[in-house]
């Protein structure tokens, strides 16, 4: 049984709480500096709507797809057979490879794990877990091929 | 030497090493066979120590040293992968850096870390250079250093029931020139491999041909797999569902290797029967059934048996049943060679894995719901196994 005094805070024990507090403060102070030293900053650039350059636009006509930068993303724009333009989130949402459009099959395919998404980013087979992000893009009067931004709602 | 990081350096100045710098070739063979063989040999030495219980009282520190050491190798094999900058090295550091957003709380901070910003760049590069070239290296000469210091002091391990061996020669000059001797002959077969075979022996998962440079906005090419090393964690990753008690498939993937690594590492003090210096034919019979899980990964992330198109689902149905049918084999092979030869009569974990693959490749279970039937089994027949041992126990104890 303990007695009264033993609950009682002594100098001792209150200079071992400072001593503790102290001490987590000292691993605070040098560990932050270091875990805030690692992750780098964001990086800027360029964002907001964004015109394909006339190698990407080729690159369109000829393959059925193409992956542009778009604000610090990479975005897969498809034209399909009817030749309707879609955009999508060019990273997988498995583990991160990057997707293609398979014409043949109208679906896009992830190499890396055998995934497949129908053209609206659903998930048709395979591992990912969640559907890709669908952007917006537009053809312009002159042929010209803009991605405006991420679509909020399916 | 001639190595130069970065976005518009890093590939070029591997072709100009390799085509261009006199023996450079050889240079960058070696260096590939020997990664390879180190982790050939790494995983050869802790299979043997494992099977022999060299890690049982009071070598338990030298097992985890040496985990941690197998660890670090196999980082220094994912952060070299990235160094040439090629189509490869980008979608296989792609994938092997984006399963730590899977780690709760700190994930997108480990991704972050990892490569120097959201997405594989040039950051990475850099990043990845520095753990090849200082950070790995200085972190394993350390840790080989108390290995080493571990052995010297506590010697090797006996045979289990076994008194220590008395040391049969001097080490200077008989032992040195034994070790002089085995190492002129490794370095011989590393030589002869590097010359033959520059480019690796054509396996999928151990080739190094330079091939085409990075493109981050290209997609994944067909076909893409991780050195050889990783494939089992990489068919793993194909294996499980989108989702699956409440968690993303990759989440509890990592969950469940995770375990299985955090098991292999606590090993000496799960092993109380080898700590008492007696036979634990359940840990032998461990090591042999992570032998028959990883072995039919492996095989099956080979597309082994595979129909064009090799990702069809007639075709995975094929792989599975002809990995199957090899891993099966393999596995009879190691039961009757353990029966006859070594006496064993523990075959649980190593039936268990060997029922795991027959549901999945013969039957067409998936791969999860095969694994959970087989693990299922396994658990009743070890509490059964213990508490018939106890029984036992009991009654001999009990009688006079």
């Amino acid at each position: 049984m303990r007695s009264e005094t033993d609950q009682k805070p002594t100098r001792r024990s209150f200079l071992d709480l400072l001593l503790g507090v102290s001490v987590v403060a000292w691993l605070g102070s040098v560990l932050y500096p270091v875990f805030r030293y690692l992750k780098p900053l964001p990086q800027s650039g360029p964002v907001g709507p964004t015109r394909l350059t006339a190698t990407e636009l080729t690159k369109l006509e000829k393959d059925g797809f193409v992956i542009v930068p778009f604000s610090g993303k990479r975005v897969l724009v498809v034209q399909n057979a009817a030749h309707q333009l879609l955009a999508l989130d060019a990273k997988c949402t498995h583990e991160g490879c990057t997707v293609q459009y398979l014409a043949g099959e109208s679906v896009i395919w992830c190499a890396c794990h055998n995934a497949r998404f129908d053209l609206d980013g659903r998930v048709l087979s395979g591992p990912p877990p969640r559907p890709l992000p669908r952007y917006t893009a537009e053809r312009q009067e002159d042929g010209g091929v803009v991605i405006v931004g991420e679509r909020t709602s399916a | 030497m001639y190595y130069q990081p970065g976005e518009a350096t890093a590939y070029e100045s591997m072709r100009y090493l390799t085509t261009k710098v006199p023996f450079g070739w050889l240079m960058r063979s070696v260096h590939c066979w020997s990664a390879h063989l180190m982790i050939i040999s790494l995983v050869a030495h802790m299979f043997s120590t494992m099977m022999l219980k060299a890690y049982r009282p009071p070598r338990e520190l030298t097992w985890v040293t040496g985990y941690i050491m197998f660890a670090l190798t196999l980082g220094f094999g994912f952060s070299g992968y990235l160094l040439p900058w090629n189509k490869l090295a980008f979608f296989a550091t792609s994938v092997g850096t984006d399963l730590v957003k899977s780690v709760p709380v700190a994930g997108d901070w480990l991704l972050h870390v990892l490569r120097g910003g959201p997405d594989v760049t040039a950051n990475t590069l850099y990043r990845f250079f520095a753990l090849h070239v200082v950070i790995l290296p200085l972190l394993f000469v350390g840790l080989i250093g108390i290995h080493l210091l571990f052995v010297q002091r506590q010697g090797m391990a006996p045979p289990i029931g076994q008194k220590v061996a008395p040391r049969g020669m001097k080490f200077f000059p008989s032992f040195a020139l034994r070790d002089l001797l085995l190492w002129l002959f490794c370095f011989m077969i590393l030589l002869v491999l590097a010359v033959f075979l520059p480019y690796g022996p054509g396996i999928p998962g151990m080739e190094w041909e330079l091939g085409e440079k990075a493109n981050p906005l290209e997609p994944a090419f067909p076909g893409i797999k991780p050195e050889w090393y990783f494939l089992w964690e990489y068919q793993l990753l194909k294996e499980f569902p989108p989702h699956l008690l409440g968690l993303e498939g990759p989440q509890l993937c990592l969950l469940v290797v995770t375990l299985l690594l955090g098991i292999w590492a606590i090993i000496p003090w799960l092993d109380r029967q080898a700590a008492r210096n007696e036979p634990s034919p359940s840990f032998s019979d461990f090591g042999w059934g992570a032998i028959v899980f990883l072995t039919f990964l492996t095989l099956k992330a080979w597309d082994i048996g595979g129909l064009q198109p090799v990702d069809s689902p007639a075709s995975i149905k094929v792989i599975s049943r002809t990995c199957a049918w090899w891993t099966l084999g393999l596995g009879a092979v190691i039961v009757a060679v353990r029966w006859v030869v070594y006496k064993h009569r523990w075959f649980i974990f190593t039936g268990a894995a060997l029922l795991h693959v027959a549901l999945h490749g013969l039957l067409g279970l998936s791969y999860l719901t095969a694994g959970a039937i087989a693990g299922l089994l396994a658990v009743i027949a070890v509490v059964t196994r213990v508490l018939a041992a106890r029984r036992v126990k009991a009654t001999v104890g009990a009688s006079p």
